[in-house]
């Protein structure tokens, strides 16, 4: 860790010193023991500044599409980012040569409060950055999938195996819980809709009331718009301030693609191909 | 007058026959919460009390403040629509019920005197706010622990003592009873309605004080001249622009009106609003005199540490640390305000 550390920040310094890039995104020391929080530098002699250790729980995919603007960006990439980049070129949202990608193979994040495994850590598919421009240290390897299925879908087996009303109960008692504070949204790189039909105030999709209906509304419709191109970081649950199973609903989605459609993984490829949001003429569907 | 913790139960019980209580609780799994691996509560918020409830007076404070009890998330404000002979009716709603939040901090306590600024001073009260402001008794208990985030003391507060609140429980050392004293009418006659559960006695109670220290002074004098600082660029780089500090803040007041309308009928009610949303400033015509981020978090913080201390005399953040402690990016409060303090002026000027 430490000589990830050190690398990211030489080369941070580099690149910044050479002009490549205007502005590196990565980690800094939070307040607390165990605490980091994300980093802007736009000087070489800030360099420094930049952390890597196991409390980098941050995704910072999203950053590079408000950060672009001001020329290209450097940003470190671990499994999770390099798929949220790939999802954003997929999606139109940003071009490969805007990023200077440092790769970071991660043994994954801990919590700081127990010292244990992050909970989207622990069903990481990709440790090691799926995209980059240089990878920062030798790559780890992946646990086999079948074992992280066991978790990554064991809560979706728990809640299917509830009855009818066991789970309408589950889940009402989840959206009751919501505040709308929208952090879910704001962190996710799929969610980049310029504006997001929460914000079309005058259409008026999404009530302004914090009740039952409105947040199962807003939930539900989160996941219908993130469905089929969720590349699985686990921002959104991490995010959530209520500690809402958000991965709940997003896995229902992927585990359901994946046996009707063989759908796959997201984010491996920045090409744009998604299950249900893509026209094919030659479709199985006989009204396509 | 002394309070053993094992008659709670019993003064909440009576209580919560003449009025809604509300207490802080940790909602299990099977009500949206649930404890984390560490243990913690996910998530803590004030419920209402009936028998059966199990409240948790040992939690330092809640995810979730008290102040949708007196400014709820979303207030409905009044019916209207034309009734069966066509003539258009306005109904009011009044809220009627006597409340009483039971177990709040003094952070809590302190956000109510702020929230009381806002709502019913400057020579106007507003109504909605007003009713259930008289309707609401406060109980405080003193801290008998802090949380690291907790830094209230930095901000003018003492963690051991509620002047604002209507009784003040303080914990006894032994861990097994509270000093109780009535701080206002209305805490006088819920002291006396405890009567039968207190015990004519004292004991020795509990003194903390926060751990995390921040440097509070001069800070309003120093933002006044700090709005057009390039410190704020950096600052907001990281921020979401979520609602999650907004809304777990027990300070944070803004709100929305809007309405909801079914054939003839329609709901007028008003909603939390927060400063870090793009629609909450945005006008008639589509402009938007805060289109990015910067604006909207420097909004944030000098709302807080400087603008409402210019207009009530106190700062509208109370150092409760729910921000610090949820905000999913670690953008802190208590490091922005160390950063103001070591922030260089001169640039200031350069810039404006
Ligand atoms: S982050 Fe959680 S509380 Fe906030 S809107 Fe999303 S689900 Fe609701
Ligand atoms: S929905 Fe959640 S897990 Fe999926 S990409 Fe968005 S933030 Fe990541
Ligand atoms: S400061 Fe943190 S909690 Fe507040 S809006 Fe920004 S990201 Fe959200
Ligand atoms: S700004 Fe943060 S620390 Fe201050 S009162 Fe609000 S939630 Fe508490």
């Amino acid at each position: 860790m430490t000589a990830i550390q050190e690398s990211i920040q030489k080369r941070a310094a580099e690149l910044l010193e050479s002009g490549e890039v205007t502005q590196v995104i990565a980690w800094t020391n939070g307040r607390f023991t165990n605490q980091t929080s994300p980093l802007f530098i736009q000087n070489a002699a800030d360099a420094g500044k930049i952390v890597f250790n196991e409390y980098c729980v941050n995704t910072l995919a999203k950053y590079v599409l408000n950060e672009k603007i001001a020329g290209k960006v450097g940003v470190c990439v671990r499994g999770c980012e390099a798929r949220g980049i790939n999802r954003m070129i997929a999606d139109n949202q940003l071009k490969r040569e805007e990023v200077y990608l440092l790769g970071i193979p991660c043994e994954g994040m801990k919590d700081r409060e127990t010292g244990e495994a992050l909970d989207k850590c622990l069903t990481c598919t990709h440790k090691n950055p799926v995209v980059y421009d240089e990878l920062l240290g030798a790559e780890v390897t992946d646990t086999v999938s079948e074992e992280i299925d066991k978790v990554r879908f064991a809560q979706i087996e728990a809640i299917e195996g509830m009855s009818r009303e066991e789970r309408l109960e589950y889940f009402n008692n989840v959206f009751n819980s919501c505040i709308r504070c929208y952090a879910c949204r704001e962190v996710c790189p799929v969610c980049t809709c310029r504006e997001c039909f929460v914000d079309q105030l005058r259409a008026g999709w999404q009530g302004k009331q914090n009740n039952l209906n409105e947040n199962r509304f807003y939930n539900l419709i989160r996941v219908f718009h993130i469905g089929d191109r969720c590349v699985e970081c686990g921002e959104c649950a991490r995010a959530c301030p209520m500690g809402l199973p958000l991965m709940e609903l997003n896995r229902k989605w992927i585990r359901d693609l994946d046996e009707l459609f063989a759908a796959g993984e997201e984010g491996l490829s920045d090409e744009l191909d998604n299950t249900l949001g893509r026209y094919k003429t030659d479709d199985i569907e006989e009204f396509m | 007058m002394l309070l053993k913790k094992e008659r709670l139960n019993d003064i909440l019980t009576d209580m919560a026959k003449q009025a809604r209580v509300y207490v802080p609780v940790s909602p299990d799994a099977n009500d949206g919460g649930g404890v984390g691996k560490s243990g913690k509560a996910k998530m803590t918020r004030f419920e209402l009390y009936s028998p059966g409830t199990a409240p948790n007076f040992d939690l330092v404070n809640t995810t979730m403040p008290p102040k949708d009890m007196l400014f709820p998330q979303t207030q409905k404000m009044y019916r209207y629509g034309f009734d069966t002979e066509g003539n258009a009716y306005i109904d009011i709603i009044h809220d009627s019920d006597e409340v009483v939040i039971f177990g709040m901090r003094s952070c809590d306590a302190r956000s109510i005197e702020c929230m009381d600024d806002v709502f019913l001073s400057m020579g106007y009260d507003d109504e909605f706010y007003k009713q259930r402001r008289e309707k609401l008794a406060t109980v405080a208990i003193g801290c008998a622990s802090v949380a690291e985030t907790c830094f209230c003391d930095s901000m003018g507060l003492d963690p051991n003592a509620a002047p604002g609140a209507d009784v003040q429980l303080s914990p006894g050392v032994d861990g097994q009873s509270y000093v109780v004293v009535a701080q206002s009418e209305k805490g006088q006659a819920l002291v006396a309605s405890w009567q039968p559960y207190l015990e004519d006695s004292t004991a020795e109670t509990t003194q903390v004080s926060c751990a995390l220290k921040v440097n509070g002074d001069g800070l309003k004098d120093k933002l006044e001249q700090m709005f057009d600082h390039p410190i704020w660029e950096q600052l907001s780089k990281k921020c979401l622009t979520c609602g999650t500090c907004t809304y777990v803040c027990p300070t944070c007041h803004c709100f929305d009106i809007s309405q909801e309308n079914k054939m003839k009928d329609g709901e007028r009610f008003r909603c939390w609003d927060s400063c870090m949303f793009s629609a909450y400033s945005e006008m008639a015509g589509n402009h938007n005199p805060r289109p990015t981020k910067m604006p909207r978090v420097r909004q944030r913080f000098m709302h807080k540490l400087c603008f409402f201390e210019d207009r009530y005399g106190k700062t509208l953040c109370v150092g409760c640390g729910r921000c610090v402690e949820k905000c999913p990016v670690a953008l802190d409060i208590t490091m922005l305000i160390d950063d103001i303090q070591a922030a260089d002026l001169s640039k200031a000027e350069e810039v404006a």
